[in-house]
């Protein structure tokens, strides 16, 4: 009986529900954990990847670029940073749309633009999706760690039904549920960014079927004010710093077992 | 033959606009407010092409606080010197432009600081301590001090002033007869 | 009186050796009444990019924040920041959009290139006609003195600080013969580590 309604994103089934966008909620559900804290003085993403292996060429994330491998933390503008869980085509294509309009803002209004604004741009492309027919939502969803004048350090989470809402911690992907847990446990507040990196790493540490972490399955950012310019500087790391992180909280992996990174 | 007048202090920015509404040779009306406020925080005094300038003020007013509505938040100075001036140069490359010229003063809330912003018809925009609009200008800008009302050819027998600051805005009644 | 003359001020450029400086005077006029004495014209692109534009300041304005939002998505596309001749052509297209219908502005290019630190300087006219120049250029109501005082002061491989000495010369000597310009002035030299900015007193009249 379901399946008749199946077929258009945008058609309710009679217990009132749009299945299309359970379905997209579901595969994320699969995806690569994608894990937000946000502390007093910063906001912390971690993300696990799911594309690895001997063979990909990641040489670029090395030196070039802006830290990343390009699969699950992006930076959107100067103040917001954004990690993806879902189908990483539709995301690539979320993130620009978001560039796009994180730029649109800053020609308007010579400002950056705020991290709810942001969030609310991008929902409002995805609810699009929920109720114009023919096209079949995004499966995505998404983290934003931002921060703005206004409300300052920010963390939002927006699924595929345009959804959005603003965390203290959270988690999005596979085992999210563990994580949140996890999360609700651990979190304190007014918590400093040096210990929220450190709870980020031990929650992603339980939460990912591998037993040690490494550079190769782990993406991380932080987002935090520069001290001196008092402007938000993101940071996204690069492989090589991933490893040294994970050394420092005793997570990664010992010096004998398998590849070397740097 | 309109005239605005706008100076920064610490911690506040106080406006003054003339109050004639004049057709040619007719003065049809005295008492004419030209400063509006667009939020707690926010001055804007314009002049310019009678009709435009109405019109447009009340456009950049409903606009602003359509996005204060939507954001929960009102538009910083800067932010909403921008919008204005962005709108009047899209104006400016039109069919039909705007000739609306504008003095925008605000408070700004999150770093605690009076800004005042000097903009024209073509979307000329700068950040200045004191500025004028209309024949006034031309006193004000070089003497900036009390010989503007002497010396300015057509005196006007009134103004409306309002300042903005930490406090917000507030109308100021001023003795023009010293 | 040409739009281009309408609101006043001048921008200059020269190349040095592995350093370029630009710089700008600080008028913002209306014809002959000056509004404001703090109106840059110089604008930062990349780290070792600069943008100098002359002409009527609302296009000045639009003109900045138009390449702030197109470079700001090469930088991210690309992961990388943009080359100056790069940003020259990026300068020229934007321009040439309005072919009929210009932008009164006349823009000035200085920045370094990646790797090899070559001084690249450039200006164009505006519907985007690139000069491409190994010495210097100029734009704005001053161009004309510019000109003469810059082909008597400037000479080739000056070190950054013999540099900034001729374009700060270059320009307020130039400056203070034109009515429109003036008022103060702006110089950036951009060197292989850093952007010096220096702010000059000139004749306030």
């Amino acid at each position: 009986m379901a399946r008749r309604y199946d077929s258009r994103t945008t058609i309710f089934s009679p217990e009132g529900r749009l299945y299309q966008i359970e379905y997209a909620m579901e595969a994320i559900s699969h995806a690569g954990t994608v894990l937000g804290v946000l502390a007093s003085d910063g906001v912390v993403l971690a993300a696990e990847k799911k594309v690895t292996g001997k063979l990909l060429d990641l040489s670029v994330t090395k030196d070039g670029g802006y830290g990343g491998s390009g699969e699950k933390i992006y930076l959107l503008t100067d103040n917001v940073v954004v990690g993806v869980a879902g189908l990483t085509a539709d995301a690539n294509s979320l993130v620009n749309y978001a560039r796009t309009a994180a730029q649109r803002h800053l020609f308007t209004f010579n400002e950056d633009i705020p991290v709810e604004q942001l969030a609310q741009r991008l929902c409002d492309l995805k609810q699009g999706y929920t109720q114009y027919g023919g096209l079949r939502p995004f499966g995505v969803s998404l983290l934003y760690a931002g921060w703005d004048p206004y409300y300052q350090f920010q963390l939002y989470l927006s699924d595929p039904s345009g959804n959005y809402s603003g965390w203290k911690a959270t988690c999005i992907g596979a085992n999210n549920g563990t994580a949140q847990s996890l999360l609700k446990q651990e979190y304190k507040e007014d918590i400093k960014v040096e210990d929220a990196i450190g709870l980020v790493m031990k929650v992603m540490s339980k939460t990912m079927d591998s037993t040690t972490l490494g550079s190769e399955k782990l993406e991380f950012a932080t987002l935090t004010l520069d001290p001196t310019t008092k402007k938000p500087k993101a940071k996204i790391y690069r492989p090589a710093e991933v490893d040294a992180l994970l050394q420092k909280h005793d997570l990664g992996k010992k010096e004998d077992t398998e590849m070397k990174t740097s | 033959m309109e005239v605005s007048f706008a100076i920064t202090g610490k911690g506040y920015v106080i406006l003054a606009a003339d109050q004639n509404a004049a057709r040619s040779i007719i003065k049809m009306k005295a008492d004419e407010d030209k400063i509006k406020a667009l939020g707690s925080h926010l001055l804007m005094a314009y002049s310019g092409e009678p009709g435009d300038t109405v019109q447009f003020a009340e456009y950049v007013e409903r606009n602003l606080r359509l996005q204060q509505m939507r954001n929960n938040h009102p538009l910083r100075p800067q932010a909403a010197a921008s919008w204005v001036r962005r709108s009047i140069a899209d104006s400016l490359r039109s069919r039909s432009p705007y000739a609306v010229n504008i003095l925008l003063g605000g408070y700004d809330m999150a770093n605690k600081q009076a800004k005042l912003y000097w903009m024209d018809y073509l979307g000329t925009q700068v950040d200045v301590p004191f500025a004028a609009h209309g024949y006034g200008s031309y006193f004000a800008l070089s003497l900036l001090d009390r010989e503007v009302q002497k010396r300015l050819v057509i005196s006007f027998p009134s103004f409306k002033v309002k300042v903005v600051d930490e406090g917000g805005v507030r109308e100021v009644e001023l003795d023009m007869t010293v | 009186m040409s739009i281009m003359e309408y609101n006043g001020g001048s921008v200059v450029a020269m190349a040095g050796k592995d350093c370029v400086a630009i710089a700008s005077d600080l008028r913002l006029g209306n014809q002959a009444l000056t509004i404001a004495t703090n109106f840059e014209k110089v604008f930062p692109v990349t780290e070792r990019i600069m943008l100098g534009m002359a002409g009527l300041a609302t296009d000045v304005l639009t003109l900045r924040d138009r390449f702030r939002f197109r470079v700001n998505m090469y930088t991210i596309k690309e992961e990388r920041e943009i080359e100056p001749e790069t940003f020259a052509h990026l300068v020229s297209s934007t321009l040439y959009e309005r072919r009929f219908g210009p932008y009164f502005i006349e823009p000035v290019i200085a920045g370094l290139g990646k790797g090899t630190n070559k001084p690249f300087i450039a200006s164009t006219d505006v519907i985007g006609c690139i000069n491409f120049a190994k010495d210097f250029v100029v734009a704005g109501t001053a161009t004309d003195k510019l000109f003469g005082v810059a082909e008597s002061l400037w000479e080739p491989d000056l070190e950054p600080e013999d540099l900034f000495e001729t374009i700060s010369q270059t320009l307020m000597n130039a400056v203070d013969r034109d009515a429109f310009s003036g008022w103060g002035a702006v110089v950036h030299i951009i060197t292989p580590e850093k952007v010096i900015t220096r702010h000059l007193k000139a004749r306030m009249d």
